[in-house]
């Protein structure tokens, strides 16, 4: 063996990485997002904002229609009393 | 086999533990900056991971790891245009008479290789680093074969002619 080649593989030796490479990797990869490309993540952002947009304006609508729906028990109560007063006093 | 690893996150973990020593030095040799050799490390078992459901084999990794440290050592270099930074004028000589062995003489020939243009620089780092035949660098640098030997042997020449001047060689070590 050529005496330059044994100086340069001693000189060219792998090096220890430095330590916690591999922990920083890891860490790197859990902040990545997932294979997924970019657009069909924004889309899916977009997809879950209508939908949770359209659930709150249904949600609105039927508490508007019972409380609707409150407002004429209550307007009728006194008119059902009456009511049934002329007909006791007609029978 | 290896596709689990993009669920379980184990084996890519064993990879990288496996396989970072290799990554790290190949781009460490090139580019004589730790900060930067781990900046590319990184980078490179990034990629692993993006594209760990193409690996079929280990044996498959450690090529393509190798493969992938070369390319990204390689851009990394262009983009900080480190190389004229070191002419062969400005190595020192060392401090101290060097024999066989001597960490000086280990440093001068890490100086001395960085000076090299940057294809023979990884032909010489995946030589005598890594222990690859010319084949084997060829396909890495995806050059041929009768490339890589001739970076190797002009490069040797050109190592042998900067250290004899400074009295360094088989026939006259200095001290």
């Amino acid at each position: 063996m050529d005496w330059l080649e044994d100086e340069l593989r001693r000189a060219l030796a792998r090096e220890d990485a430095p330590d916690g490479l591999a922990e920083r990797v890891m860490a790197r990869r859990a902040l990545a997002p997932s294979g997924a490309p970019r657009w069909l993540a924004a889309a899916a952002m977009v997809v879950v904002a209508v939908g949770a947009g359209g659930a709150w304006r249904q949600h609105q609508g039927n508490q508007a229609k019972q409380e609707v729906m409150l407002a004429l028990r209550l307007a009728s109560a006194p008119v059902q009393h009456i009511q049934s007063e002329i007909r006791g006093i007609t029978q | 086999m290896l596709t689990e690893a993009v669920e379980t996150g184990c084996d890519f973990k064993a990879l990288v533990r496996q396989h970072q020593a290799t990554v790290f030095s190949i781009a460490l040799h090139f580019l004589r900056d730790r900060a930067s050799a781990e900046e590319v490390a990184q980078e490179v078992f990034f990629s692993l991971h993006r594209n760990l459901a193409r690996i079929e084999t280990p044996a498959h990794a450690a090529a393509w790891l190798r493969k992938v440290a070369v390319q990204r050592a390689i851009d990394e270099g262009r983009r900080r245009s480190r190389r004229p930074q070191v002419a062969l004028e400005d190595v020192a000589e060392p401090a101290a008479g060097v024999r066989p062995g001597d960490p000086l003489l280990s440093e001068l020939l890490r100086k001395l290789v960085a000076t090299l243009p940057e294809a023979p620089r990884m032909v010489m780092v995946l030589r005598y680093q890594e222990d690859l035949e010319p084949a084997e660098i060829a396909a890495a640098l995806e050059m041929p074969v009768a490339t890589v030997k001739s970076h190797l042997q002009r490069s040797l020449a050109l190592l042998r002619g900067k250290l004899a001047r400074r009295g360094i060689g088989e026939s006259g070590w200095t001290g």
